[in-house]
């Protein structure tokens, strides 16, 4: 990773994070949002975020030793803390131990 | 209000941003990644999630291009804190430019939940949005600067990214539930896995999810 390259892409994420906050003050000042918007507003950030986990898990070998399985755990995991204690820190925290001691230790030919 | 008091208002938040920042400076230094960009992220960029996605992103080497719509599209729920904070904001001058800036989901939460005179809004405001982030901050550089003192076997540990979209997935379902978006990001999300080249997954798979979620509206609200 080059130095021009992260110092680009930060200038990059910053900005794409400031215009999301800018947005509705430059256009919206006087407007009201009408029911599309609110439609989106409603369901896309959950749908972006489920986009996500699959993001995350998109470049494990699933036809391979271990075949995904210390990943699926771990999704598993955490839905399970979260489901049980709404907590996301703790959620968050036992599934990465989860995760980290079966790569680490128990499938440790996966490092 | 005076500054104790505003301080005692924003101790949720420092729970809360301490802990994920450490987290987000653990894992960019276990991706060695220096500690100032690391601090520059949380002082440029200040989006907790946002933050993550970078990490993964620069991580795969993602073009420009992809970062910017990526990160867009994922803090794009801000724009929907903006919308309802327009007349809080009216005619609060300079500090009007940063509370934009710091608007995140925890600022946006404590801001709308205080009530305050006018004379004192800016005031109050601003140093609310400031501890907040000097409180991620902290954390981020904590992170950092133990993710490189302290020799650890840190393998494994980006799946708290994994781990947080789970989470945050599961919060923003309770929020509106409603099974046939869940269902289509779902099946979205496994087919592009699937189907989608690498490089280009996440990119084709919003379009997609955005697409359908607009034209597929009626069924979805049935």
């Amino acid at each position: 990773m080059s130095d021009t390259y992260i110092v680009l892409a930060i200038i990059i994420a910053a900005l794409a994070t400031y215009a999301t906050r800018i947005l509705p003050f430059l256009f919206f000042a006087k407007a009201q949002p009408g029911p599309l918007m609110r439609h989106i507003e409603f369901f896309m950030p959950m749908m972006i975020m489920v986009i996500l986990v699959f993001y995350a898990i998109k470049d494990v070998p699933f036809g391979e030793h271990p075949y995904g399985i210390p990943e699926l755990i771990g999704i598993v995991v955490a839905f399970l803390m979260h489901a049980w204690r709404k907590n996301a820190l703790f959620s968050i925290i036992t599934a990465t131990v989860t995760y980290m001691v079966l790569v680490q230790v128990v499938f440790d030919s996966y490092m | 209000m005076r500054i104790g008091e505003i301080i005692k208002l924003t101790i949720p938040v420092m729970m809360g941003y301490i802990p994920l920042g450490m987290a987000f400076g653990l894992l960019a230094a276990s991706m060695a990644i220096p500690w100032y960009y690391a601090f520059f992220m949380s002082l440029f960029i200040f989006a907790g999630a946002g933050q993550f996605l970078a990490l993964t992103l620069f991580a795969t080497q993602a073009t420009l291009l992809e970062i910017g719509i990526a990160t867009f599209l994922l803090n794009l729920r801000h724009s929907f804190y903006g919308l309802s904070m327009i007349s809080a904001f009216k005619d609060l001058g300079k500090a009007k430019h940063y509370l934009i800036f710091g608007l995140t989901d925890e600022t946006f939460a404590l801001l709308k939940t205080t009530t305050i005179t006018s004379d004192e809004k800016a005031r109050i405001y601003t140093w609310i949005t400031a501890l907040n982030q000097s409180y991620w901050i902290l954390g981020s550089l904590i992170g950092a600067a133990l993710g490189n003192i302290i020799p650890f076997n840190y393998t494994g540990i980006e799946f708290s990214l994994t781990a947080l979209f789970v989470v945050l997935s599961m919060e923003l379902y309770r929020k509106h539930p409603s099974p046939k978006p869940l269902m289509l990001a779902l099946l979205i999300g496994l087919s592009g896995m699937v189907i989608f080249p690498s490089d280009k997954m996440l990119i084709l798979s919003l379009s997609l999810a955005a697409g359908l979620l607009i034209g597929l509206r009626g069924w979805i609200n049935e």
